[in-house]
């Protein structure tokens, strides 16, 4: 029973950095989702120790395991979407998956490369 | 039955529903039973069923879906838990991910518009390599579909797990820096947790991979998008 209640209070924490992120986002009319600028804002707070670890902890251990909880109600919306898939829409899963398939080799090359050379330098 | 009500039973319903997925996913465990997908199966079918139309489904999906942006601050928690192999691996990682981020987005972008789909669709799958919420939060920016979106997310990450041995090989990618960030990069959460079956390490690089190119990604989408459409 407290392990909820944490869970919600620390979720309310993150809906406050959430709102900041969109209220920098508005104001500062930047492309990248509030969300996202306040994902980064809370890395901040903590890498500098201004927001202890164990004030977030629960809550966003609970988000993070629980993700998917998050977004079924948008992809229970592909029930709107049905015929876009049946005819020309498998097109769309190729193309997904050919791009996909790209990201893959080349950030793993990309990586792969960088980390190959640092150990040569090593020996 | 008053709104209040309707969104009250459809949390309830939905979180149960999650609950049930969950458990029958740890009892088989391959990606094609992600919770998300089997949650999804079971509640279509009972919409249909009663003639329950999205939107009203939607009543309390709204309210679950205000949690996403929490969800998104969220992820900066795993990122600070693994900051010590984030100093140590963040030139790998940052490379492979801006370019991981360059080519997902144009190749989406340019395949989909060569194939003749219209723009709010090939804005709904442009952000596909990241974790869902963010992808989410992206397409709506630039003015996609978020459920397409979420599906579209769905797809790269399964996809990308059941091929990710044979890009692998064809793309001669056998160092475990490499493996974790091409499969973090590329297929998010799902990329992960295959990742995490090598190893705690390569677990934990996918996973700065997973966070790190949603950053990217957010960041770099809005310029290509106006750069190739």
């Amino acid at each position: 029973m407290i392990n909820i209640f944490k869970i919600i209070i620390h979720i309310a924490f993150l809906y406050v950095i959430y709102l900041i992120g969109n209220c920098i986002q508005a104001t500062l009319q930047l492309v990248v989702p509030g969300s996202v600028i306040g994902m980064i804002i809370l890395f901040i707070l903590l890498w500098t120790n201004i927001i202890k670890v164990k004030w977030v902890e629960t809550g966003a251990k609970f988000m993070v395991q629980n993700l998917a909880l998050f977004f079924i109600p948008a992809t229970v919306g592909i029930m709107n979407y049905f015929d876009l898939f049946a005819g020309k829409g498998i097109l769309l899963v190729l193309i997904v998956l050919l791009s996909t398939f790209l990201v893959m080799g080349s950030a793993g090359l990309t990586s792969q490369r960088i980390m190959l050379r640092r150990e040569r330098e090593h020996e | 039955m008053s709104n209040f009500i309707t969104g009250l039973i459809v949390v309830v319903a939905t979180y149960m529903i999650y609950l049930i997925a969950k458990r029958i996913h740890q009892k088989i465990g391959v990606s094609f039973t992600a919770p998300v997908i089997i949650s999804t199966i079971i509640i279509i079918p009972i919409l249909m069923v009663f003639g329950i139309p999205y939107e009203t489904y939607m009543i309390g999906g709204d309210w679950i879906n205000e949690l996403l942006g929490p969800a998104v601050v969220a992820l900066a928690y795993p990122l600070y838990q693994q900051k010590d192999i984030l100093k140590r691996f963040i030139t790998p990682i940052l490379a492979g991910t801006i370019i991981g981020a360059i080519v997902g987005i144009s190749t989406g972008i340019l395949l989909a518009k060569f194939a003749g789909f219209e723009e709010e669709i090939i804005y709904s799958l442009t952000p596909k390599s990241v974790t869902t919420p963010v992808s989410m939060a992206i397409a709506d920016m630039i003015g996609g579909v978020t459920t397409l979106a979420a599906v579209f997310v769905m797809i790269a990450g399964i996809g990308g797990v059941l091929f990710s041995s044979i890009i692998f090989k064809l793309f001669r990618i056998h160092h475990y820096a490499g493996k974790s960030v091409g499969i973090g990069s590329a297929s998010h959460a799902i990329g992960t947790s295959k990742a995490l079956e090598s190893g705690l390490l390569e677990g934990s690089i996918s996973t700065i991979a997973m966070v790190v190119s949603a950053v990217v990604v957010s960041v770099i989408t809005p310029g290509l998008v106006g750069f190739l459409l």
